[in-house]
């Protein structure tokens, strides 16, 4: 069945009559063209396909896009000063520490990165790696993966000076802290 | 300043047609030309730095085009670590030529000789004067023969090369601006989508390209966005306007196949292996082997199995072509562009010059994927359409079909004399054939026989000095789809070498890097291993020292070997030596690489970080394959669909990785893409022999395969025990997804429907049909009230078929004792109520009783329709007036003697059903009667969640909805101790009943999400009453939690459990891959993971497994209109008995543990998994 919807993605607002069946990836990527995230297993186990929905990261491949309706989307492509092009302190730390091989599977490891130090914004190296577990990389970039995300949060301490509470790492899983905060169908 | 184009250029054109290395025109930049293509190594930065170097121009001004067929010269096959070490070496002389004709034209210009000019930056400098490239050659078209022979520069004066050079490609990929293939749009593209063979991942065999009998385009030509279906042989592609629409019609389109007939025993992989047909081929007879073998003092025979990998790129295979009338444009992620050409050519029958290939990246391919598969698909679909088609594979088509990286076998015999190595015999059985284009093979263009390839006998001598050897290696037909994949078969030639010679150490007493180096002539080889062994910590031994601490043991291990690529005897790579550490959990036989130190000699390097960063990804791909990969088979396929089956290295298992890299800019630049892979293996074996003192010849090291080394007892995990459930025919459920969900809303244990069974036999008085009245006889307040009881009753739910119109029944409902369909509510006179008064409307619902005096069966719930109140009933009968009436006749009943016998029916109503409406509870306030009124009638929940007696009557008392199994959904206690343990209450139920979800109780999935998005029409007044009521039947039973336990089979024991202890096998590795990135994220507020933990999850409270398998193979189709979220089906990417095992470790894992009352505990925690 078909539905309307509207969303905002990297700032644009959409307003879209999509099958309601339609995973959000593949109306970005078909539809809005906005490719940065990628399409790698729709199933959630890889990771290349996330991007922020109302700010929660979420791989796209499972989430209908009629679930995001009226949501505000960010992407990879959304992430850089719309004005200036000045990176995203993420962004700027896998240029930096060379956080990518072949890059496919970048797109959501700088989404999740981002989404990690929004929320905890001095991780330790144990946390990062935790933290990128369900993201996959093939050509076994790791390493710089890694110091691509200790370095984002080092730029992004350095602009922006710590809140209080920040930095608490996400303790057990529990329900709480998994909440949804995303989208209101 | 230039004012006029001009451009220099180097060709050659002796090989064929004029091929342009490397041009520098006006613009001020160069542009290199490369037949290799990056695969995601950064290779184009060491390209551009190679140009830059040579022509003194800023490496920002120098691009690479790579792999384009129509603009860079035909260099083969990026394969083999090939591309700096032959396929640069034109790129560097064209660079130094235009640089000496540059150089000669400012001396010229500058009036000076031209050994007395620099070059610098783009200039040509002579004291204080200057003059740019571009000046030089402005208005000129100058063209300049490719001539080998150009003096280069001396590494010495080497500025740029060398020099760790920022990746050119990054900034664009991380803005998400870089196109890969995947990107790419072409105007007027349609999608294919293609229906591959039951036969998946196989090549070889008569029936390849013959096996499909027929397939019916007529059932899917009027699906949305339908173009086409193309056939030709074994070929079958559906062509639609979108993607999504291109997978429903293949999914949807009815196709015959044959059987294809089974694999060999692919569990006894090195036996199936050597009895192949195989050609032996004598690649190393130095001295008499018999002989010194027989002079031996110390002799050992060992075997080594290395699996079948996947070269598992990220990335799905995905292309587009455009046939253009002919001369055909295919974008492509390939790793081979001309020789795609040549395949694509003979796949169309069209000349390979008229077809262009552009090449973009795609995900890293480590080998051969699907990238030239998927063109084919692309150019074929598009000749048959006349219009370009993408094709992406979907994750399970490549993980299926790619040609994986080939099993080997490796037998050795060996022997010491004199405690030197004397003797060596390596026979190694190889199993591919490099992975013919699928396109040819499907549409028969190419024959199916099998065909064995030359490429096992890569690095297959040792580097040792050996008085006798005798090494063959064994050409094997493939058994699947296999070719190369990084480090082809050196990794597990090497795996052999290296393992066999470490134990060859020990045996002679001596520490193994010394018994090396006193078998190494070559002084190069020694000195790498020699700095590698010294930089590396390598801690000499005579013996395995079994270092322990705790539950962990402790072992480093050393492996050397040099990569040799191409036909034998072929070319060295770069030679990489190992130093690496293990721990391994003695409790659970886990193996965990804690740091690797890698020494390499790869000659001249070009960019020193690029190089790390090849170690560093072959260490880390090597490493999960060492430890973790192992590509499963059924009796007739490949089976891993997705990373469920088949996981990759996680991030918690990267080791800390340290580089050497050995000085040596004066030696020609070495290939680095594959030498530090090779020797893994054999590294992290020898090291799990220094911890254990136990040799692994079998990879992967798994947790299973080191616990039997080991001899430790598996603490038989609850998910080992699961049998297999048969259960035919779930697959036929899974297509009718909402179907199945929806027949659990009926909570049908016996069947009946509203006017189906036309058989039956009327014992009661029929109610002659007379004409309902209209909907304008009633009050719109009447209307609209009986709008909120049709909605509070979920009528639409169940009246509604799959597809059908709204509330015109039809669906169909499986229960134990046949099948029923649900009946036309419309006011339609025929088929529906329209013929119905409200007499025998209200004699249906409370009694049971059609119109027509045959006794429904209970599943319709008017055992709880009767106790609604008439002003209800008469509002609910006038809203459905108002309904749109359809025609539509209710489908007979098909139910098992003797439940087709209605008249049984009523002699269960006699016994069961009190027809009374329900009286209000004085002493209770309003809100809590109105509450229990619509839980205990319009809404019927007791229909599920009470469970029911034999005869499948609901049971009451302090029985009622205390949960229960219906057709696999487990609806959870909503009354008594059971339900009290979870702390609900008012708000928590009227939050789950308005929205679907109670913050960290419970969100409604299957069919209560259904019944929960039509509560929707409900006003909030009526959820609050609910809440009110649902939350008083949870609190103050006098029932006690091991009363029910006592009573209930189907409850958990009231005893302490003990925790059990899950060791790491194959089912937590599904889990931990599939399961674990939704139901236990590693990062906050994830906004797809489960809203609800796994130990919270109703589902487990059932004590029955199949409430968990359900949900696993159907997933969750959340209602669009609550906050709760889909989880997706895994019916097709598992199988059954993964299915079972999956539950049965879930429940293990979470279920919760009530010792004593219902408190939960903490889940079970898998025993020293990180």
């Amino acid at each position: 069945m078909n539905r309307s919807i509207e969303v905002t993605v990297n700032g644009a607002h959409h307003a879209l009559t999509i099958d309601e069946r339609r995973t959000l990836l593949d109306v970005l990527r078909s539809d809005l063209r906005v490719t940065g995230p990628k399409y790698g297993c729709g199933l959630a186990q890889c990771g290349a396909c996330t991007v922020l929905v109302g700010g929660a990261p979420a791989r796209s491949c499972v989430m209908r896009a009629a679930k995001a309706n009226g949501a505000e989307i960010v992407t990879l492509e959304g992430l850089s000063d719309p004005v200036s092009g000045t990176l995203h302190p993420v962004q700027q730390g896998f240029v930096d520490a060379a956080g990518a091989q072949c890059g496919y599977c970048l797109s959501g490891m700088v989404m999740t990165a981002v989404a990690l130090l929004e929320n905890e914004s001095d991780p330790s190296e144990a946390r990062v790696r935790d933290a990128l577990k369900h993201n996959l990389c093939r050509c076994g970039t790791h390493k710089e993966i890694i110091a691509s995300v200790m370095r984002a949060s080092e730029l992004m301490r350095r602009e922006r000076p710590a809140k209080a509470g920040d930095g608490e790492p996400f303790s057990d899983g529990g329900a709480d802290a998994r909440r949804s905060e995303g989208p209101r169908a | 300043m230039t004012s006029q184009f001009g451009r220099i250029a180097v060709f050659r054109d002796d090989l064929g047609p004029r091929e342009v290395f490397l041009t520098f025109d006006t613009s001020g930049v160069a542009i290199g030309f490369n037949g290799h293509v990056d695969l995601g190594t950064g290779i184009e930065t060491a390209l551009a730095q190679i140009v830059a170097e040579e022509l003194d121009l800023p490496v920002q001004r120098v691009r690479m085009v790579l792999g384009d067929t129509e603009r860079t010269p035909n260099q083969g096959a990026t394969i083999a670590s090939e591309t700096i070490q032959v396929a640069a070496v034109p790129l560097r002389h064209s660079a130094a030529q235009i640089r000496r004709e540059l150089a000669l034209r400012g001396a010229r210009r500058l009036n000076a000789s031209p050994q007395g000019v620099t070059l610098e930056a783009g200039e040509v400098r002579f004291k204080d004067a200057r003059v740019s490239y571009e000046s030089l050659i402005a208005g000129e078209d100058i063209a300049l023969r490719l001539d080998l022979l150009t003096p280069v520069k001396r590494p010495e004066d080497y500025c740029v090369v060398g020099k760790s050079t920022p990746r050119v490609d990054l900034p664009a990929k991380v803005t998400g601006t870089h196109p890969y293939v995947h990107d790419i749009f072409v105007e007027n593209m349609v999608h294919g989508h293609m229906v591959r063979p039951p036969y998946a991942g196989r090549d070889s065999g008569e029936f390849i390209g013959k096996s499909l009998l027929s397939f019916d385009e007529t059932a899917v030509r009027d699906m949305p966005g339908f173009v086409a279906v193309v056939r030709q042989g074994d070929f079958l592609g559906v062509v639609a306007e979108r993607a999504d629409q291109a997978e429903r019609i293949a999914a949807a389109l009815p196709a015959r196949w044959l059987t294809p007939p089974p694999l060999p025993d692919m569990a006894s992989l090195a036996d199936t292996i050597r009895a192949q047909p195989s050609k032996p081929r004598s690649c190393d007879a130095t001295g008499d082997f018999a002989a010194g073998i027989a002079e031996c003092d110390k002799r050992l025979s060992r075997s080594y199995v290395w699996p079948y990998h996947m070269h598992a790129s990220i990335g799905p295979s995905c292309a587009i072509a455009d046939w253009n009338d002919g001369e055909p444009v295919v974008w492509s992620g390939t790793q081979n562009p001309h020789m795609l050409r040549h395949d694509l050519a003979q796949l169309m029958a069209l000349a390979e010059a008229r077809i262009d290939i552009r090449r973009y990246q795609a995900a890293g391919c480590y080998g051969r994927n699907c990238a030239d598969d998927v063109c084919g698909d692309a150019l074929f679909l598009s000749r048959a359409v006349g219009r370009p088609v993408r094709v992406q594979l979907t994750r399970e088509q490549e993980h299926l079909w790619e040609p994986k990286g080939a099993a080997q076998i490796m037998d050795v015999e060996g022997g010491l004399k004199d405690g030197a190595l004397n003797a060596y015999g390596l026979d190694s059985w190889y199993p591919s054939n490099r992975g013919p284009n699928l396109a040819l093979l499907l549409t028969g263009t190419i024959s199916p026989e099998p065909r064995p390839s030359d490429m096992g006998d890569r690095t297959i001598i040792p580097p040792y000095r050996i008085p006798h050897k005798k090494i063959t290696v064994h050409d094997v037909a493939p058994i699947v789809r296999a070719a190369w994949m990084r480090g082809v078969s050196a990794l597990p030639n090497t795996f052999a070498h290296e393992s066999f010679v470490d134990e060859m150490a020990f045996e002679a007493g001596e520490d193994p890097v010394a018994f090396r180096l006193a078998h190494i002539d070559d002084p190069r080889t020694a000195q790498l291993m020699r700095e590698s062994a010294e930089k590396g910590g390598w801690e000499p031994r005579t013996a395995p020292r079994k270092r322990r601490e705790g539950r962990m043991a402790y072992g480093q291990g050393f492996a050397f070997a040099t990569y040799v690529h191409g036909t034998f005897p072929g070319t060295a790579a770069a030679a990489a030596a190992w130093v690496c550490d293990v721990a391994v959990d003695m409790e659970t036989g886990e193996v965990s690489l804690t740091r690797v130190f890698v020494g390499q000699d790869q000659g001249l390097v070009i960019n020193p970080d690029g190089v790390r960063h090849q170690i560093h990804g072959n260490v880390n791909q090597t490493a999960g394959r060492v430890l973790k990969e192992n590509l499963s088979f059924d009796e007739v396929t490949v089976t891993p669909k997705s990373w469920a089956t088949y996981p990759l290295q996680t991030f918690p298992e990267t080791p800390e990785i340290e580089t050497m890299l050995v000085e040596r800019s004066g030696d020609p630049a070495l290939g680095v893409g594959e030498s530090a892979a090779v020797p893994a293996a054999a590294a992290i074996a020898n090291a799990i022999f220094d911890a254990t003192g136990v040799r692994m010849r079998e990879a992967p090291f798994t947790p299973e395969k080191m616990r039997a080394a080991l001899g430790i007892h598996d603490g038989a995990p609850e998910a080992a025990l699961a049998g297999p459930v048969a259960r035919p025919g779930w697959r036929q459920r899974l297509s009718a997804k909402r179907l199945g969900a929806k027949g659990v809303g009926l909570a049908a244990l016996l069947g009946g429907s509203l006017t189906a069974g036309a058989l039956a036999l009327p014992i009661h008085r029929a109610i002659p049909p007379a004409a309902a009245p209209g909907a304008a006889s009633f009050s719109p307040e009447l209307i609209a009230k009986g709008r909120d009881v049709f909605a509070a009753g979920n009528c639409a739910d169940c009246h509604t078929a799959e597809g059908g119109a709204a509330n015109a029944g039809g669906l169909a409902v499986e229960t134990s004792f046949g099948r029923i369909y649900t009946s036309n509510i419309t006011p339609d006179p025929e088929t529906g109520l329209g013929n119905w008064s409200y007499a025998a409307f209200e004699r249906a619902m409370r009694q049971g009783i059609s119109r027509d005096g045959t006794n429904l069966y209970p599943a319709f719930p008017y055992t709880s329709f009767a106790k609604m109140t008439g002003d209800d009933m008469f509002a609910l009968y006038a809203y459905l007036q108002t309904l749109e009436p359809v025609t539509k006749a209710t489908p007979s009943a098909e139910m098992a003697v003797p439940f087709n016998l209605r008249p049984l029916n009523a002699a269960w109503n006699a016994i069961f059903h009190d027809a009374r409406p329900l009286e209000p509870q004085p002493e209770q306030s309003a809100e809590w009667n109105r509450g229990r009124y619509l839980v205990e009638a319009a809404g019927h929940c007791s229909v599920c969640h009470s469970p029911r007696n034999a005869l499948g009557a609901e049971k009451t008392g302090e029985k009622a909805l205390t949960g229960a199994l219906v057709k696999g959904w487990y609806a959870p206690a909503i009354a008594g101790p059971e339900a009290t343990g979870f702390g609900w209450n008012d708000e928590s139920f009227y939050e789950y009943l308005r929205n679907g979800s109670a913050h960290g109780l419970a969100a409604a999935a299957g069919p209560m999400a259904d019944v929960v998005a039509n509560l929707k029409a409900l006003p909030d007044a009526d959820i609050r009453s609910m809440a009110v009521y649902l939350a008083s039947l949870s609190q103050g039973s006098s029932v006690t939690a091991s009363d029910i336990a006592a009573t209930d089979p189907g409850s958990p024991s009231p005893r302490p459990v003990s925790v059990p202890t899950i060791l790491p096998d194959a089912v937590h590795r599904l889990f931990e891959s599939a399961c674990a990135s939704c139901h236990e994220p590693a990062i906050s507020n994830l906004a797809t993971a489960a809203q609800i933990p796994l130990s919270r999850t109703p589902a487990l409270r059932s004590g029955d497994l199949e409430a968990i398998r359900t949900v696993v193979r159907d997933g969750i189709e959340a209602p669009l209109s609550l906050d709760t979220r889909d989880m997706p089906a895994f019916g097709r990417e598992l199988t059954v008995r993964q299915i079972d095992d999956l539950a049965a470790y879930v429940q293990a894992r979470y279920r919760p543990k009530r010792a004593a009352g219902l408190e939960e505990t903490s889940p079970a925690q898998p025993s020293g998994i990180r």
